[in-house]
């Protein structure tokens, strides 16, 4: 997770929001409990929605199934 | 509003008894910002253009009058205005002009907004990792539209909300110009300019309205074009400006020209109109070429003049252009030690807001008319 948390950083750093949503996919992967996989989840999630990434509606479904969104 | 910062009755009354408008709407803050909701903000007031958003997903953040203000190119090919506010906190959306690849994301919680409006995330909302809440129903907090309209390819908004639909309240003007309704291909950067002049906004209008100047400022165009071949433009209420008879279009030196619009009467051989959509876009047309210069009050005293050039065919000639461009900068540029000069007149504090000529200044004192009618509009209004 360091590691993680290192390239998530310089992610940001670099304002590449390709590989945030990537990273914060990972991020979610790898969370020991669901909370915190949905927080990352929801950040992969946004930086998707604002790239127009392709895994958005994927994400999204994601996120609906674990009751942390809405059907647009 | 119920206020009353100056006395309009010798504005309203018939152009032989009528002076100007008084110097406060030139010089007073107070009376600046009565006219910014009166004039500007209940009336379709001239905003940007189509071609400052040409492809989907162009945003162009502007302030209008101090309003923070989004201009954006949404997915379905529309252009739409919106406030440039986020609905959560009041941040500002977007600080310069990008592309915009999904949604418009708040820099702050990132709220995401599609670019037609609707907001379409809100995360954590509900807490970490929860991005609903029942308190926040999306379809209500969607970005704040302000009514806008594209003719000309001019982007007109109306602030208020309270106007006429455009079409309606500019009924006359597009029937007089139905000729010239279809595609304007903005000429490119060589075909926009930027004038900033120490004067209030209205003055470009006065001065706009009228040929009585023509001889005396610009006395190149007069070489050609005199005062009596021209004439008046008026329709009470909702435009005014003048028209000439002896149009002649530029040439190189191989004789070349800009292609006609298609399909266009034989009335506009050598005629051109220039024509003020009240309240801030000077419109010119002609059988090649129309241009729109949208003015932009800074404050009392300051006013930028945003101007663009249009033709008939996407591709015209560069150096053609390029020459039209300058014969149109220097004749703006010769007018503007005249705003100038009236603005600073306007400080003598005996000036009366100055007569007309009956003969010469109608379309000026139909604008005087104007302004002052939608003052007191607003003034009486309960």
């Amino acid at each position: 997770m360091t590691d993680l948390n290192s390239r998530l950083l310089a992610a940001h750093v670099a304002d590449d929001k390709a590989a945030l949503v990537s990273l914060y996919r990972q991020a979610a992967a790898a969370a020991n409990d669901q909370n915190a996989a949905g927080f990352y989840l929801t950040h992969a999630y946004v930086f998707a929605l604002e790239l127009d990434h392709p895994d958005a509606p994927a994400l999204r479904a994601e996120l609906i199934a674990q009751g942390r969104e809405t059907v647009l | 509003m119920n206020m009353t910062l100056t006395d309009l009755t010798k504005v309203r009354r018939h152009i032989e008894q009528a002076n100007g408008l008084p110097n406060a709407h030139y010089t007073d803050p107070a009376v600046f910002a009565e006219e910014r909701q009166a004039i500007l903000f209940n009336n379709w007031s001239g905003l940007a253009t189509a071609s400052d958003v040409p492809e989907i997903g162009d945003a162009v953040p502007l302030t209008f009058l101090g309003m923070p203000l989004l201009i954006v190119r949404d997915k379905a090919g529309q252009v739409r205005v919106f406030q440039n506010t986020c609905r959560h906190r009041g941040m500002i959306l977007v600080d310069a002009p990008r592309k915009i690849d999904g949604v418009i994301r708040c820099p702050y919680h990132s709220w995401c907004y599609s670019t037609d409006g609707r907001l379409v995330s809100t995360p954590h909302v509900g807490g970490p990792g929860q991005n609903t809440h029942n308190g926040i129903d999306r379809a209500l907090l969607g970005l704040i539209e302000i009514r806008s309209h594209v003719w000309m390819d001019v982007i007109w908004i109306n602030i208020s909300g309270t106007a006429l639909p455009f079409e309606q309240a500019n009924a006359d003007l597009l029937a007089r110009w139905t000729e010239f309704d279809k595609p304007l291909y903005h000429g490119g950067a060589d075909s926009r300019f930027q004038l900033s002049v120490n004067c209030n906004w209205k003055l470009a209008v006065e001065n706009y309205c009228e040929s009585y100047h023509l001889p005396w400022v610009h006395p190149g165009l007069n070489s050609y074009s005199r005062l009596e071949d021209h004439y008046h433009i008026e329709s009470t209420g909702k435009y005014s400006g003048q028209g000439t008879l002896v149009y002649r279009q530029l040439t190189n030196e191989d004789g070349a020209t800009f292609p006609d619009f298609d399909g266009i009467s034989d009335k506009w051989d050598t005629a051109a109109e220039y024509v003020t959509a009240y309240p801030n876009v000077l419109l010119g047309v002609h059988r090649d070429h129309t241009f729109a210069i949208i003015l932009v009050p800074e404050g009392p005293e300051k006013t930028t003049e945003n101007v663009h050039l249009y033709y008939a065919h996407p591709a015209t000639d560069p150096d053609l252009r390029a020459r039209n461009t300058d014969q149109w900068k220097l004749v703006f540029e010769e007018d503007i030690f005249v705003v100038e000069g009236m603005q600073r007149g306007r400080h003598g504090v005996q000036f009366d807001g100055g007569r007309f000529s009956p003969a010469m200044d109608g379309p000026t004192h139909m604008f005087h008319d104007w302004v002052a009618s939608q003052l007191e509009a607003a003034r009486n209004a309960p």
